[in-house]
C-alpha cells in the first residue's frame, strides 16, 4: 500500500509513550526521590495525559517498577553483548563487561540512580527486583570465570557487591565521566585478582615465593 | 532491657528519661528485626520498651527519629567491637588485626542478628535520610581496614578497593541478613577473611594467615 506521508504505526506511537513516561520517572526519581515524584509530574515532563498513564499503568509503584525491569535488562544486554563481542580469554571479557556497565552508568546517569539507589528504598517490590539483579550479575560472573573449588563460595557475590557499592557512590558524588574511566582498572583488577590468585597457587609450590608481603606477617 | 520498679524508686528524672531512651531503642531494632519495617509502628515499640505512646514522643519526634537513633547505636555497638579486636594489635601487625576484626564483626551480627538487621539490611532500605547514615558507616569501616594496610609491591592499594572491599563485604552479608541466614554469618568468616586479605597480600599468602588461624 502506497502512502505519500506514512503515519508512525500505533504500536510504535503507543510504545513511545511508555518509553517516555518510564524515563520521566526515572528522571524525576533520581531528582527528587521516589516518594516526593507525583504523578502531576509525571505526565508533565512526559507530555501524555494522565489517562495515558492509567491505561499503561496501574499507577506509580507499576510504572516505576516497569521502567526499573526495562532499565536493568538493558544494561544486562549491554553487558552481555560486550562480554560476548570480546575475543580473547575469560579475563578480558570481565574486564569488557565491567566496561560496558561504567559506560552505561556514565550514559545514563539518572537511570543507574534509579535502579541502584531510589530502588534500594522505594517499595518493597523495588528492593527485592535489585536484590534480583545483582543475583543475575553475580551468576553472570559466576559462569564467566574459571571458579572451580577453589575459591569461597560467596566470592562472587562479594565482588559483585563490591563493584556495585564503589558505582553507588559515584552515582551519589554525581557521574563524572573520568572519574568512572579511571575506576576501570581498579575494579577489573579487584574483581580478577581472587582467580589470578588461585591460579598462581595451583600453578606450582614456587609460585608461593612470589608473595611480596610475607613480612607483613613478622 | 529491664524496665524500672513502679512507683516511688528515688531516681533522678534524668536517669529515667535515658533509661526509656535506651529501651526505646533496644525494642526498635528488636521489634524491627522481627516485623520488617513497614510492620514496626510506634505501638509495637512502646509495649516492647514498657514505654507509654506519649513518653515515646517526648524523645522521639516520629518512628524514622527513633529508627536513626538506633541506627547509630547499633552501628557504634558493632563498630566498638571491632575497633577492640583489631586494637589487640599494633598497627603494624596488619594481618592479625583484620583477622580479629573481622572475627569479631561475624560473632557480634550473628549472636545479635537484630543488630545484623538494622545496619545491614534496613539501613540501605530505609529512605533517603538514612543511605547517607549507611554511607558514613560504610566508610568508618574502612578507615579502620585501611590502618596499617600494606602496599603489595610498593604500589598503594586503590583507595576503590578499600571501599569494595568493605561494601562487598557488607552487601554480601545483608543478602545472607535477608535469607534468613543471620544466626549463621559467623560460618562465613573463612570467605570473608579471604575476600578482604587477597587484595592486599595475594591468595597464599591470606589463606597462609587464615588456616593459622
Amino acid at each position: 500500500m502506497k502512502q505519500s506521508r506514512p503515519e508512525l504505526p500505533r504500536e510504535f506511537v503507543a510504545g513511545h509513550k511508555r518509553r517516555r513516561m518510564m524515563n520521566a520517572i526515572a528522571d524525576l526519581t533520581a531528582e527528587q526521590g521516589y516518594e516526593a515524584t507525583k504523578i502531576a509530574d509525571i505526565v508533565r515532563q512526559a507530555g501524555v495525559a494522565r489517562k495515558t498513564l492509567y491505561d499503561n499503568f496501574d499507577g506509580k509503584e507499576d510504572l516505576f517498577l516497569a521502567a526499573m525491569d526495562y532499565s536493568v535488562r538493558e544494561v544486562k544486554e549491554a553487558v552481555e553483548d560486550a562480554c560476548r563481542e570480546t575475543d580473547g580469554v575469560w579475563q578480558q571479557r570481565v574486564e569488557a563487561g565491567l566496561a560496558a556497565f561504567l559506560q552505561f552508568v556514565e550514559d545514563r546517569p539518572g537511570v543507574a540512580r534509579m535502579c541502584m539507589i531510589e530502588a534500594l528504598s522505594a517499595t518493597r517490590a523495588s528492593s527485592a527486583r535489585y536484590d534480583a539483579a545483582l543475583r543475575d550479575f553475580v551468576e553472570m560472573l559466576r559462569q564467566g570465570t574459571p571458579g572451580g573449588d577453589h575459591l569461597p563460595e560467596t566470592i562472587e557475590e562479594t565482588l559483585i557487591g563490591g563493584v556495585a557499592w564503589v558505582v553507588n557512590q559515584q552515582i551519589r558524588r554525581g557521574v563524572d565521566g573520568d572519574e568512572l574511566a579511571a575506576l576501570l582498572p581498579e575494579l577489573s583488577e579487584f574483581v580478577l585478582s581472587p582467580y589470578h590468585g588461585v591460579a598462581e597457587i595451583g600453578s606450582g609450590p614456587e609460585s608461593e615465593s612470589d608473595s611480596t608481603v610475607a613480612d607483613f606477617n613478622a | 532491657m529491664e524496665r524500672l520498679p513502679r512507683g516511688r524508686h528515688g531516681l533522678s528524672p534524668e536517669f529515667v528519661a535515658r533509661n526509656q531512651r535506651e529501651r526505646l531503642i533496644a525494642g526498635l531494632i528488636e521489634v524491627l528485626y522481627e516485623e520488617g519495617y513497614q510492620n514496626t509502628t510506634v505501638s509495637l515499640i512502646g509495649q516492647r520498651a514498657a514505654v507509654s505512646k506519649s513518653d515515646f514522643y517526648k524523645h522521639f519526634e516520629s518512628k524514622d527519629d527513633c529508627f536513626y537513633a538506633a541506627y547509630e547505636v547499633a552501628v557504634d555497638r558493632i563498630r566498638a567491637e571491632v575497633a577492640a579486636a583489631c586494637g589487640r594489635h599494633a598497627t603494624s601487625q596488619w594481618p592479625p588485626r583484620v583477622r580479629d576484626g573481622i572475627t569479631s564483626l561475624l560473632t557480634t551480627l550473628s549472636t545479635e542478628p537484630a543488630l545484623a538487621c538494622i545496619s545491614l539490611v534496613e539501613g540501605l532500605r530505609a529512605g533517603r535520610g538514612m543511605y547517607d547514615r549507611y554511607q558514613a558507616a560504610v566508610e568508618s569501616f574502612v578507615v579502620l581496614l585501611r590502618e596499617g594496610a600494606p602496599s603489595p609491591g610498593g604500589e598503594e592499594v586503590p583507595a576503590a578497593t578499600d571501599e569494595a572491599v568493605v561494601g562487598g563485604i557488607a552487601s554480601m552479608l545483608g543478602r545472607r541478613v535477608l535469607e534468613g541466614e543471620a544466626e549463621q554469618l559467623d560460618e562465613l568468616l573463612p570467605d570473608v577473611l579471604e575476600f578482604a586479605l587477597t587484595p592486599y597480600l595475594g591468595t597464599a599468602e591470606a589463606r597462609r594467615i587464615i588456616s593459622a588461624g
